[in-house]
């Protein structure tokens, strides 16, 4: 009798932990629906009330009515994408397509399927090679638009100031039209410490343009150059000084900086041009633009590089249906549809974009082809990973935390670890 | 062939119940595996995402002893969890010894207090955000109502730092009164009549009766608050997410910050294992203490 309890313990024990045991055991490779059906994953990185997401929707739903038996998930994005794909990839749990949110080269490309045989292949941006291909010539994902960013300003408060943008083609230019906003009221750079990417965008973008091409390569070889990067943050260090940045930087948010612009209170913002949209949603009549910034080598230069773009992983069993749709998204019209929510210049050549209210600030800078468009900083020239501490750094001595010196210490720490 | 009872297994007298399995399997899966595994990892350079990991041995937490933000982020963890667990104890204590008295309304009180509690610190630390907001925030308006100027609060490492243990305290401050009051209510009440025949005043009382009788609910209380303090790392997040610079990090946000944004898992790992034997240190530490002085009062 009592071995017969003994026997029920055991089993119910036994029945508990096999159901704890099914319950923990993640459920990953998804790969069919009902009835035979292929079902794509696709990280795409835009939140849920993101226009750009109702678009991809509406060129998803077309896909799938052409393609019965293709079922593609779009999944909208959450505040913590970077470190929910990191984890997804450390636990083999892949997405079969998903947004490399600048990083198909660098981070993600040993994950993802080459795509530079593919049928639109040809018509990809050239521009763009420095920041997506390797040095086979292959690249890894679709670029939906092509990443070109300045100093964003408001055009209407450099006018009243009496500056011309155009005309702050070096730093003592640049500094002096501060100096005049900064009289006239205006809270000359506006950035943010809570978003703190904000900070991280002003090292970076001196970055890419303080260096001579032997300098960058240095980077390249495992030479971090102290002296260049003082020189970028001696740069920040005095603006901070002389009070040229916003007095809530450190709480201020995205939306603060966008409408901050938008009303005419702050004049320059170092930030991609997604930045508009925000400012736009505030006041509809801003009128805004982007500048080439100033370099200590040579001419004002432009950044960019990968803007939004997707790859395919290249262990998934639905590559071919995956690529098909990539394809898919590919076409001109559908991407420039896409491009043009974005607000950006599409990534293909056959592809077409209304810019907006930034169509002046390209017209001027970027169509011409006179201003370099040169690659972000961190992506071509410092390790994977360093970004995380250029930000903080550049913070730091935003907010007098720390010195041009302390911060250049740091940064060269992590430069080597990280190597 | 019988089996003598002897050889059945036995845990302090008492026969093996095979009904401990399911708790030790989720203990195994959700504890004791990610402890293993996560010394593990200290012990390697992994990036956090990739396939390829080297054992790197104790590269990483020699390394700990070299990194001024490690050092910034540990001193940060103690004012924390001592700035934190002495402001909940003072106001904890204050809050019971006012609402153990039959006062009008005493029990809506006591639930209000209890209130925040309940609510996540994300939420909590998202509403102190905005209330410190240096354009738009409550406090400010409050200060320029005064006659004063408008602060950014939360520029300031130091004044940031006080304010994470303020907003910290002002959330858990309910837990410490709700053990304070569960230990006031369980003093016989003739201990005091005898007091008050022996001609004790209310100080004297309290020196020499709540006090000594409290020390279980002491105990109680400053570990829970100890622990809570020195991992806290929602509240640091929405706040300052450790800036300016690294100066707020705790070491619990630091390992966030490292594992996922510098992508150095295994050093981020390093940092979490030293973080477990400080507090479980601690802890053992200020048990001992307690308890040897509730014994010497017994």
């Amino acid at each position: 009798m009592k071995n017969s309890t003994t026997a029920k313990h055991a089993a119910a024990a036994i029945a508990i932990v096999a159901t704890a045991a099914i319950a923990l055991t993640g459920c990953s490779g998804d790969t069919g629906g009902g009835g035979g059906e292929v079902k794509i994953e696709m990280q795409t990185n835009f939140g849920s009330t993101d226009p750009s997401l109702k678009v991809l929707q509406k060129i998803t739903d077309a896909y799938e009515k052409d393609n019965a038996g293709v079922k593609i998930d779009l999944v909208p994005s959450t505040d913590t994408y970077e470190d929910d794909i990191k984890v997804r990839l450390s636990s083999n749990d892949i997405p079969d397509i998903w947004a490399t949110h600048g990083w198909s080269l660098l981070r993600y490309s040993q994950f993802l399927e080459p795509l530079n045989e593919q049928p639109w292949a040809k018509d990809f941006n050239t521009a763009l090679a420095p920041a997506m291909e390797n040095a086979d010539g292959q690249f890894f994902a679709l670029p939906i638009d092509t990443d070109v960013a300045g100093i964003v300003y408001n055009r209407t408060v450099l006018k009243d100031a009496g500056i011309d943008p155009a005309q702050l083609t070096d730093w003592d230019q640049f500094e002096a039209a501060l100096k005049t906003l900064k009289d006239a009221g205006i809270t000359p750079i506006s950035s943010s410490g809570k978003d703190s990417w904000f900070a991280g965008n002003i090292a970076d973008f001196l970055g890419s343009g303080d260096f001579t091409d032997a300098e960058l390569e240095g980077f390249k070889d495992g030479t971090f150059d102290e002296k260049g990067y003082t020189r970028i943050l001696d740069h920040v260090a005095s603006w901070q000084k002389m009070g040229w940045f916003n007095p809530d930087y450190s709480s201020a948010t995205t939306d603060d900086l966008g409408r901050s612009l938008a009303e005419g209170k702050t004049a320059f913002v170092f930030v991609q041009n997604y930045l508009v949209a925000t400012a736009l949603g505030f006041n509809p009549d801003a009128d805004l633009g982007y500048m080439p910034i100033p370099s200590e080598t040579g001419k004002p230069f432009l950044v960019g590089g990968e803007g939004r773009a997707y790859g395919v992983s290249k262990t998934s069993p639905n590559k071919k249906q995956a690529l098909d749709y990539l394809a898919y998204l590919a076409e001109p019209d559908n991407l420039s549809e896409l491009a043009g929510s974005i607000g950006g210049i599409p990534g293909l050549t056959n592809a077409t974009s209304d810019l907006g209210v930034l169509t002046a600030s390209y017209d001027a800078f970027v169509k011409p082809g006179d201003v370099p468009l040169k690659p972000y900083f961190d992506r071509v020239y410092l390790p994977n990973g360093i970004w995380d501490t250029m930000v903080t750094t550049t913070d730091g001595v935003i907010t007098g935390q720390m010195t041009p010196a302390d911060a250049v210490t740091q940064m060269k720490s992590s430069y080597d670890s990280l190597r | 062939m019988t089996t003598s009872r002897s050889s059945i297994p036995r845990f302090a007298g008492r026969g093996l119940n095979l009904l401990y399995l399911p708790a030790l399997a989720v203990l195994g899966v959700f504890t004791l595996w990610p402890l293993v595994n996560g010394v593990m990892l200290s012990l390697s350079n992994w990036d956090g995402y990739s396939p390829e990991r080297s054992f790197v041995g104790l590269e990483n937490y020699l390394r700990l002893f070299d990194d001024p933000n490690f050092r910034t982020a540990l001193g940060n963890t103690f004012i924390y969890g001592v700035g934190s667990t002495i402001l909940q104890q003072v106001i904890g204590l204050g809050l019971a010894l006012a609402l153990d008295r039959s006062v009008r309304g005493r029990n809506v009180a006591r639930a209000i207090i209890y209130l925040p509690v309940l609510v996540s610190p994300v939420v909590m630390g998202t509403m102190y955000y905005l209330f410190l907001s240096y354009n738009s925030g409550g406090l400010n308006d409050l200060v320029i109502a005064l006659g004063g100027e408008r602060t950014a609060w939360l520029s300031d490492s130091g004044a940031a730092i006080a304010l994470i243990v303020v907003v910290n305290s002002l959330q858990f401050m309910g837990i410490s009164m709700v053990i304070y009051l569960a230990g006031l209510q369980s003093i016989p009440t003739v201990y005091y009549e005898a007091a008050r025949l022996d001609g004790a005043n209310a100080a004297q009382s309290f020196r020499h009766i709540t006090v000594p009788m409290l020390q279980p609910a002491f105990a109680t209380s400053i570990v829970l608050n100890l622990i809570g303090g020195m991992k806290l790392f929602d509240v640091i997040q929405v706040l300052t997410a450790g800036g300016p610079g690294y100066s707020t990090h705790s070491v619990s946000t630091l390992i966030a910050k490292m594992y996922f944004g510098s992508q150095r898992a295994g050093y981020a790992s390093a940092m979490g294992v030293v973080l477990f034997l400080i507090i479980a240190v601690f802890t053992l530490l200020l048990n001992t203490m307690l308890n040897r002085r509730r014994l010497e009062q017994l």
